[in-house]
């Protein structure tokens, strides 16, 4: 048994001991809390993280329209949007029409957007470019944990709160994998829970903990029961917290009456209550494109900028809320030409955006050429380690370079 | 019922002695296999299978105990086309697509609950063991094809070809209407590719990543044009099909589609990659290079005969080794197949669909095309505790609706697509409740029909712990602990998991004011105890093992 695992244990019989609401300390770096429903606000609220996940491969150049290109024209002939419906930056290009609210935000100041965001040698299958993203590692999973799982062990290496990570969803994302800090991940806080008699959750709860110092040993089970023990423990500990947190938020804000509206709520809801949470993450899917995507993919903006408008309204209410920054990103982007079934297929460099209280708005990177392709796709001007470096270093404040294996130029985002 | 009997009865015909010849061909191993090449297994019919010997009841398991079975029948509603829908008025159109769309749904949920009632039944559990293997293999989702009719033909082919050679498998599913759909391969046309299908058929269908190139993408793409689906049916138009040269893997010939797969199967990394698939499958661990590489020659030696590799696999000495058996986290269907089986509970099949979708293995509804990833990622920390939700529905202490309609009604209401043809509308009680402020899935009426049924029926698990106790002739809490545990768990107990159910069962059996030993007579208060406890077991850790 190792220290951690003490440390999980300790930490989940306290937790217990309390009846949930206990005072518990998240010794989380740089920001040592105290919290307690009796005790008033939350003080000194710590950094969060939220990762939007756009799955699927967001088409790039229908997100950031180059419409003063006349090759965007004669790549995509069913698929390009005129100049009336691109919220224009300049002479050549502009937000997609229906990101209004994410246009506000970016004159706003709030909203920076890195174009032409890839890496060398792209590789254009859904899953291998998502395990690179996922592991900030050409080689993907076979590299180990996730970039989140990695940065855990950098930043919050006495964290032993399971609420430190977030998924609100139903697949938890492989950037979130990790063996010190794995994610608790839930789809609806109100279920979220063992629904058993209540004199048996004492026995529930023990389920999760170590084995005992008598059991034989049963081979290759014991990583997968070890896991499934320690995945009990953060349930019983998370479990009554979330559900607070969520029940409990209430906000002027109204989200859009959908899945990721839900999801954003809960993330807000999080972001404020208290939990010592420093990493949120969501998905939206149906990126994939290959046909019809004019009107799929005007809608997927359309949800996509209701949901994040309101989430950032809502966040700017609260100091808690404003110390979180959110990156929306995406596999890869699409091909330059549109396929034969007004569609388009598997491409390369797309941008990402970044949004929060503290970020320094506005254009980065470079908007990747239609004339200087790459065997039909665009060519990237920065890699997305760059991105993660960023918000490694200005944000969670730790050596990039420990977290991703090398150095890559930052990106002045944030200040 | 009258199918897990005649298990049972052929064991005892012929099996007397044959066990004592094969040492390792025990209970155990028999568990093993049945829960693997099937869903679970009740006592009864692992100790049928001990009693017929290795060899006999695994040839049994490739032919199936009641391989008969009646199909499910289809009925096909015409869309009317773009013409004839123009030709209504609004009201009429958005009625006529609405109740396409309503009948589609709803043959959809009635056909995955027929569906799971085969693997419940256990007449032939390898072939529908195998029809879930390539579902999460030859991926396609009924989001994406939007045709019920096509998703359960698909599904058809893989219970009737699912054992034969994956040749005529892979040949079938190029020209197969859900599939043409899903991966848009029905749009790929002369002058006009469409990569999406001539990708994933390399990347995860027969060769894996880095055995082709995007060059070998763009050609092969050539060489699928052609087919086209038409009111649901795959037809092949010969002025769409691009018949010029391509150069495919080092290759330059003519292709068409069965000459790209023909020129596929030859790959050396094809068998390898449908040998690991299945190894790991049916292992739940990633096998050594040689493993593969063994059971890749004998693939490639059998014209890639699914059913002859199983046969080698189930009499492989490996697979019964320790760090194979019970060793995999089992997937919702397997815990909730399983558990119902186990238990000898029958809850309506329809249920266990949505159970399964809700703990993330929604049948006819995969997340990609990658299918399920298993393992690991079937648990996180809502999971786990939602499978012991489930376990408790199955048991009657936890109520249907506390544990399915919330999060039923919650369930990801994607954006209604359009693709700027007619679509359907979302039905006006979905959008009433939607301005409610419910985040309901629209349109799911014949999903919440059976539910509805569920829930109005009272449904109550026929069992009887107690007398299953009382007949196994246990009488102390850790006996009726243990029992229990060994009906429903595939591992032994651990021995802090039996602690803390032993100190359950004794602190309230004696809150009852029940003395020790005494509680199988106490009948008022027994039942509702051991189920409570077969709860708590089938929310352990070792219970999501199999």
């Amino acid at each position: 048994m190792n220290s951690r695992s003490l440390d999980r244990r300790a930490f989940v019989t306290a937790a217990s001991a309390f009846g949930g609401l206990a005072l518990i300390s998240s010794r989380a770096e740089g920001a040592v809390r105290v919290f307690a429903s009796e005790l008033g606000p939350v003080v000194d609220s710590p950094r969060v993280l939220l990762l939007v996940q756009l799955t699927g491969g967001n088409d790039g150049l229908s997100t950031i329209v180059p419409f003063g290109d006349d090759a965007y024209y004669a790549a995509r002939p069913s698929l390009a949007l005129a100049k009336k419906d691109v919220l224009a930056f300049d002479d050549y290009k502009g937000l997609h029409g229906s990101l209004v609210g994410l246009r506000k935000v970016f004159d706003g100041g709030k909203l920076a957007i890195v174009e032409g965001v890839g890496y060398p040698n792209p590789v254009r299958s859904h899953f291998k470019s998502y395990e690179i993203w996922h592991t900030a590692d050409v080689r993907g999973r076979v590299a180990g944990e996730g970039w989140i799982g990695k940065l855990g062990d950098v930043a919050w290496s006495d964290g032993v709160d399971p609420n430190l990570v977030v998924h609100v969803g139903a697949n938890v994302p492989y950037s979130l994998e990790s063996k010190s800090h794995p994610a608790v991940a839930f789809v609806n806080p109100a279920s979220y829970r063992w629904a058993g008699a209540k004199e048996d959750l004492d026995a529930y709860g023990k389920m999760g903990e170590d084995r005992a110092k008598d059991e034989k040993p049963i081979g290759e089970k014991d990583a997968n029961l070890d896991y499934l023990r320690r995945v009990v423990a953060d349930a019983r500990a998370s479990s009554q917290k979330i559900r607070a947190a969520v029940a409990h938020y209430t906000t002027t804000i109204e989200y859009p009456d959908d899945a990721l509206g839900g999801a954003l709520r809960d993330v807000a809801a999080l972001a404020n209550g208290g939990l010592g949470t420093r990493v949120l993450s969501v998905e939206l899917s149906g990126f994939d494109t290959h046909t019809n995507q004019r009107n799929r993919h005007d809608q997927l903006m359309r949800q996509l900028d209701r949901a994040l408008a309101a989430l950032i309204a809502d966040l700017e209410r609260s100091d808690a809320g404003k110390n979180v920054v959110g990156l929306v990103f995406s596999e890869f982007g699409r091909r330059v030409k549109e396929n034969g079934s007004r569609g388009t297929d598997h491409g390369v460099a797309a941008p990402v955006f970044v949004f929060g209280s503290r970020v320094k708005g506005g254009l980065y990177g470079k908007h990747p050429s239609l004339d200087d392709l790459d065997a039909g796709d665009l060519r990237h001007s920065v890699d997305f380690r760059s991105v993660y470096a960023t918000l490694i270093e200005r944000w969670i404040g730790v050596e990039s370079a420990k977290v991703l294996g090398a150095s890559y130029p930052t990106i002045p985002f944030l200040a | 019922m009258v199918l897990r009997l005649s298990i049972v009865c052929l064991g005892l015909a012929f099996g007397a002695g044959s066990s004592a010849s094969d040492p390792q061909w025990n209970t155990r191993a028999a568990e093993h296999l049945l829960n693997r090449a099937g869903f679970g297994a009740r006592p009864a019919e692992i100790e049928g299978a001990v009693a017929l010997g290795r060899e006999a009841f695994v040839d049994r398991l490739l032919a199936g105990f009641a391989p008969d079975y009646e199909p499910f029948y289809v009925e096909r509603i015409d869309k009317p086309d773009r013409d004839e829908l123009a030709a209504m008025d609004e009201t009429a159109r958005r009625e006529t697509l609405n109740e396409i769309q309503r009948h589609d749904r709803r043959q959809l949920a009635q056909f995955a609950g027929w569906w799971v009632q085969q693997m419940l039944d256990g007449g032939h559990p390898l072939r529908e063991r195998m029809t879930l293997f390539w579902h999460g293999y030859f991926t396609s989702s009924a989001r994406d094809v939007k045709s019920s009719a096509a998703m359960i033909g698909q599904n058809e082919l893989f219970r009737t070809q699912g054992l034969g050679h994956f040749g005529d498998l892979l040949r079938a599913i190029v020209r197969d209407p859900a599939m043409l759909a899903y991966l848009d391969n029905d749009q790929n046309r002369k002058g006009n590719p469409n990569e999406n299908f001539a990708r994933e058929v390399m990347e995860l269908f027969t060769l894996g990543e880095g055995h082709y190139t995007e060059q070998d993408i763009k050609e092969a793409a050539r060489a699928l044009t052609g087919f086209v689906t038409r009111r649901g049916d795959a037809d092949y138009v010969k002025g769409r099909h691009d018949s010029g040269k391509k150069t495919i893997l080092g290759e330059t010939k003519n292709f068409d589609a069965d000459g790209f797969v023909a020129l596929l199967l030859e790959q050396p990394a094809c068998p390898k990659w449908l040998a690991r698939k299945l190894l790991v499958y049916f292992e739940g661990r990633e096998p050594s290079t040689a493993r593969v590489d063994d059971y890749a020659s004998f693939l490639k030696s059998r014209d890639y005969d699914v059913k002859a590799f199983l046969r080698k696999l189930f009499l492989d000495p490996k697979f019964y080794a320790d760090d194979v058996v019970a060793a995999r986290i089992a997937g919702p269907i397997d815990y909730l197949v399983g558990s119902s089986r186990r238990l000898a509970v029958e809850p309506p099949p329809a249920v266990l669909w949505l159970a399964a979708g809700q703990l993330g293995q929604r049948l006819l509804e995969p997340p990609s095309v990658k299918g399920w990833d298993g393992g690991q990622a079937w648990i996180t920390t809502s999971t786990l505790m939602q499978r012991g939700n489930m376990a408790g529905m199955l048991l009657g202490v936890v109520k249907l609706e506390d544990v399915l309609k919330p999060e039923v009604l919650d369930d990801e209401p994607e954006a209604p697509e359009s693709d700027g043809s007619m679509e359907p509308a979302m039905e006006p009680e979905a959008d009433a409740a939607r301005k409610k402020g419910d985040r309901k899935r629209p349109g799911m009426k014949g999903e919440f029909g059976q539910m509805g049924r569920m829930l109005d029926d009272g449904y109550s698990p026929a069992i009887n712990l107690t007398v299953r106790c009382a007949r196994l002739g246990v009488k102390s809490d850790g006996a009726i602990v243990d029992a229990l545990a060994d009906e429903l768990l595939a591992v032994p107990l651990t021995s802090a998991s039996r602690a803390t159910l032993v100190e359950f069962l004794g602190s309230q059996r004696a809150s009852l004011g029940i003395d020790d030993d005494a509680l199988l007579g106490a009948r008022e208060h027994s039942e509702p105890l051991l189920r409570r406890l077969a709860h708590l077991i089938l929310s352990l850790p070792e219970a999501q093992l199999s």
